[in-house]
């Protein structure tokens, strides 16, 4: 495969394209009703912590993916079963991605078209993607994903009028319960998700950077949450918002005089595209390390093909994919965003400590 | 009579050459047939008359003239050339004249040897070099050369009295520009690194020439300014070019073909131009030019997509037009791919998205439309590459008439047939002008605006932003001779950017590409000739 490369300002972009993802068309922290801003900003601050542990173990295991890590650090059965799970993690992610867009594109824009069609072209073009290469991806992320503020900005600046600033009040209404509990499920989306970044750590050109890039995208990222949330409910208010499934299409929708729809869908083409791009490439080339085989490509036809039917069969309905998502995916994604990790940290300080010692000795 | 005392060391040495001409003959890839047997000059000028005469069997434009001379008339001396290649005169001015003269007036002792007087005291040329066995000389016959064969040698002179061919230098026709230098490249491969090097006085200016192509041994020259071309992509172009087995280069296009990264690519990634200072701009830059005999089009690599925006102009006018020119050039390039594409999409599909009052217009328009907007706009479409394609075909006298038929037709008598909409026909002439913007670029805009008209008719702007991911995709994974094709934007380059879609004043442009080469990459510091070479 050679040496892949890519540099810091890609990472931050394919991280940012990332944690915006499908948050592009589902407001994450729609739970805590007016207080979500609250959830975000807690939740923010978990996540920035959580993706500094992701950041910690790849600079501790230097020019190591995943699974080197785990098979290092849990053995090799148990590393490799491990590996396994976190490969259909990945594709599960994938796989729910590509339901989302589905959903949008065939609820929004084409309620006639087969959805299987719809995200069996997304994949393909994605597949197009992952095939040329982390490289191009991360290119590709230089090109589009700046585009992404530029139409937010678009539709906020052009929603100045319709501003009801006092809407996200009052504070606290429901108490704290619901704010931390959607926190946690804001903690795991999207947040947790960038634990399939730890396939590409390795190949950032300027290691010492990993750290400033990963807290950096996460920080913007929830800033801009929290901006688009605080847009949102002063346009939408707070009961149109708890009704509404695809929250910021329906912002845009309330644009006078315009109609700029179609941006939305680019937003999400972006975000959902560099998600789905990465977990591919994340899932196929931790299987073939685990197998054993050279070249990743070899695999990510099949993945991606599995990825779209798991898409269409695993909910029945939009309605059964946010319920699922809302109650079960946080406590099903914990032990692959949070604990294993963790776990892995761990090890990996105690193992690199005398080593540590050693090097400050020397000094 | 030719006294030679040091046979022995002659044939030492012609073997070394030979040995040499083999390894050159390897190293560039040419198997001439000849070569192999490496056929020596015959001594007598008999000989060489006859075996001349077959290897130039049936070409009434090969000549050559006998010249007996000396006191006794012993020394027999024989010029062949091709007719109508070199200047006679000169030839007989330079040449001919003298060496008569000379032979008829002198003395010659015993161990001089004419060869070597002829080459260093008679002849007036300044051009001379030799030829060893027989494959060299008739290599340089047909290349134009005169060549001069003595009795008793087994070498030949050749003289340089090419005469000067082709045209003259004058502006070329498809790159206009308002302002800058108006000399464009000819046919003469000469005459071009000549305009070259009037521009640049640097001996660091390199030009390698190569012969490719088996039957048509055209003259290929790679160009480059030691110190400032990357010597990997110096080499790379080197390595390419001798990878190219054909048996005739007739353009730079067909080398352009051959050498390109991706083969199969809608986008050039290798850039041609027929602009002195272009040539000369690139070259500083960083770029490698290769010349071809026989063509005005000088080929430069590696080529990036922002080059396709980028003219000459931008440099001599001020930042501000230029950057508002680039960024227009750019909108240009995406609505001559996509607007067809938008207006179909909007039509079929995104009624919504279409402010009432101009929705109103555009179903007034429609009214009475045979075809679905699609049908429409591929008949609209194709219509106009129609017609531009017979402009560009057609003798320039006709190209008004083509022109009001075009006009007329197109414009007029469609939308009154009701056959096309008003609005299509805007639409075909905004997206045909647009094209005409990004000159590079057009063949790939042409069939990309029928990829995005099928992908709106199928899908809408799903399709269209699918269709232009995918493009994205494409072009990211584009090089160009090992550089990502859309340097500097992504990879990001910032010290690069100052001269892509935006264009800062040329006093503050102060380093050359990066994304070309990371070394000496400053305007202002930097090597001439002399310090180059001490350091090298």
């Amino acid at each position: 495969m050679g040496k892949v490369r890519i540099s810091s300002i890609q990472l931050f972009l394919l991280l940012s394209g990332f944690l915006f993802g499908s948050t592009v068309i589902l407001a994450p922290a729609k739970g805590a009703k007016n207080d979500a801003w609250l959830a975000i900003l807690i939740g923010g601050a978990c996540g920035v912590l959580l993706m500094g542990v992701y950041a910690a173990i790849a600079l501790l295991n230097p020019s190591k993916t995943l699974v080197d890590i785990l098979e290092e650090k849990l053995g090799k059965v148990a590393g490799t079963i491990v590996a396994i799970l976190y490969v259909w993690y990945f594709i599960h992610l994938a796989s729910l991605v590509f339901r989302d867009f589905g959903e949008f594109i065939c609820s929004v824009t084409f309620p006639e078209m087969p959805m299987v069609v719809v995200i069996g072209l997304f994949a393909a073009v994605l597949l197009y993607a992952v095939n040329s290469g982390i490289e191009v991806v991360g290119r590709l992320s230089e090109l589009l994903v700046p585009l992404i503020p530029v139409i937010m900005l678009i539709i906020s600046l052009s929603l100045f009028t319709v501003h009801d600033f006092t809407a996200f009040l009052p504070i606290l209404e429901n108490g704290i319960t619901p704010v931390l509990k959607t926190a946690l499920s804001f903690i795991t989306f999207p947040f947790g998700e960038t634990v399939a970044f730890l396939m590409l750590f390795p190949h950032l050109n300027q290691k010492e950077k990993l750290k400033n890039v990963v807290l950096i995208s996460a920080i913007v990222s929830t800033l801009m949450q929290v901006l688009i949330f605080f847009r949102d409910i002063s346009v939408l208010g707070s009961g149109l918002m708890d009704r509404a499934t695809f929250i910021p299409h329906l912002t845009s929708l309330i644009i006078p005089e315009f109609n700029i729809e179609p941006l939305v869908d680019i937003n999400l083409l972006i975000g959902g595209g560099i998600k789905i791009s990465v977990c591919l490439y994340a899932a196929s080339r931790a299987l073939c390390q685990i197998a054993g085989i050279n070249d990743y490509r070899n695999l990510t036809g099949a993945i991606s093909t599995f990825c779209v039917v798991l898409s269409i069969w695993v909910h029945e309905s939009v309605l059964d994919l946010f319920s699922w998502t809302e109650k079960v995916w946080s406590y099903y994604s914990l032990p692959f965003q949070v604990f294993v990790p963790l776990l892995l940290l761990l090890l990996s300080l105690k193992k690199s400590k005398p080593s540590n010692a050693g090097t400050a000795n020397e000094k | 009579m030719v006294i030679m005392k040091t046979g022995d060391n002659n044939m030492t040495e012609r073997k070394r050459i030979r040995k040499r001409i083999k390894v050159r003959n390897q190293s560039t890839g040419h198997d001439n047939t000849h070569t192999d047997s490496c056929e020596p000059i015959p001594e007598t000028v008999e000989a060489v008359k006859e075996r001349l005469g077959e290897i130039f069997f049936g070409c009434s434009d090969f000549l050559h003239r006998e010249v007996s001379c000396g006191k006794n008339g012993l020394i027999k001396i024989l010029v062949a050339y091709i007719d109508g290649f070199v200047d006679k005169k000169v030839l007989n001015r330079d040449v001919i004249h003298p060496v008569l003269d000379f032979l008829s007036n002198t003395e010659l002792h015993v161990g001089s040897s004419i060869y070597e007087l002829l080459k260093e005291c008679v002849i007036v040329n300044n051009d001379i070099k030799e030829a060893n066995d027989m494959q060299q000389a008739v290599d340089n016959i047909i290349s134009g050369e005169a060549l001069l064969f003595i009795d008793g040698e087994n070498k030949a002179l050749v003289i340089g009295v090419k005469a000067p061919q082709g045209r003259q230098v004058e502006e070329p026709d498809t790159e206009a520009s308002l302002r800058g230098a108006r000399e464009g490249f000819v046919e003469n491969l000469l005459t071009n690194t000549v305009l070259i090097r009037k521009r640049i006085k640097n001996p660091n200016l390199k030009l390698e020439m190569m012969r490719l192509g088996k039957q048509t041994k055209t003259d290929i020259c790679i160009c480059y300014i030691k110190g400032i071309a990357n010597d990997k992509i110096v080499s790379e172009v080197r390595k390419r070019l001798r990878k190219i087995k054909t048996d005739a280069i007739l353009d730079t296009g067909i080398i352009e073909q051959y050498i390109s990264d991706i083969r199969l690519s809608l986008f050039p990634t290798v850039g041609n131009t027929e602009k002195c200072d272009k040539l000369v701009a690139k070259l500083l830059e960083g770029r490698v030019a290769i010349l071809c005999d026989g063509t005005p089009y000088v080929l430069t690599v590696p080529y990036l997509f922002i080059e396709s925006i980028q003219a000459t102009d931008d440099y001599y006018d001020h930042a501000y037009f230029a950057t508002f020119m680039r960024l227009l050039r750019l909108t240009a390039l995406l609505i001559s791919n996509i607007l067809p594409g938008m207006y179909v999409a909007l039509v079929s599909f995104h009624h919504t998205v279409i402010p009432f009052k101009l929705m109103i217009t555009l179903a007034a328009s429609r009214q009475g439309i045979p075809f679905s907007p699609f049908t429409e706009a591929i008949l609209m479409i194709i219509a106009f590459e129609f017609l531009r394609e017979a402009g560009v075909r057609m003798p320039r006298s006709i190209g008004q008439a083509l022109s009001i038929v075009g006009a007329i037709v197109l414009g007029e008598a469609s939308v009154a047939a009701g056959i096309a909409s008003n609005l299509m026909v805007i639409i075909v002439a905004i997206t045909a002008i647009c094209s005409f913007i990004v000159p590079p670029l057009i063949r790939a805009t042409m069939l990309l605006r029928f990829v995005f008209l099928a992908a709106a008719n199928f899908l809408g702007f799903l399709g269209v932003t699918l269709v232009a991911v995918a493009v994205f995709i494409h072009l990211c994974r584009l090089r160009s001779f090992g550089v990502p094709y859309m340097a500097p934007i992504s990879p990001l380059t910032l010290s690069d950017i100052k001269d892509s879609f935006v264009l800062v004043p040329i006093w503050a442009m102060v380093t050359r590409p990066r994304i070309l080469w990371q070394k000496n990459v400053s305007r202002r510091k930097g090597t001439n000739g002399q310090e180059a070479k001490a350091k090298s």
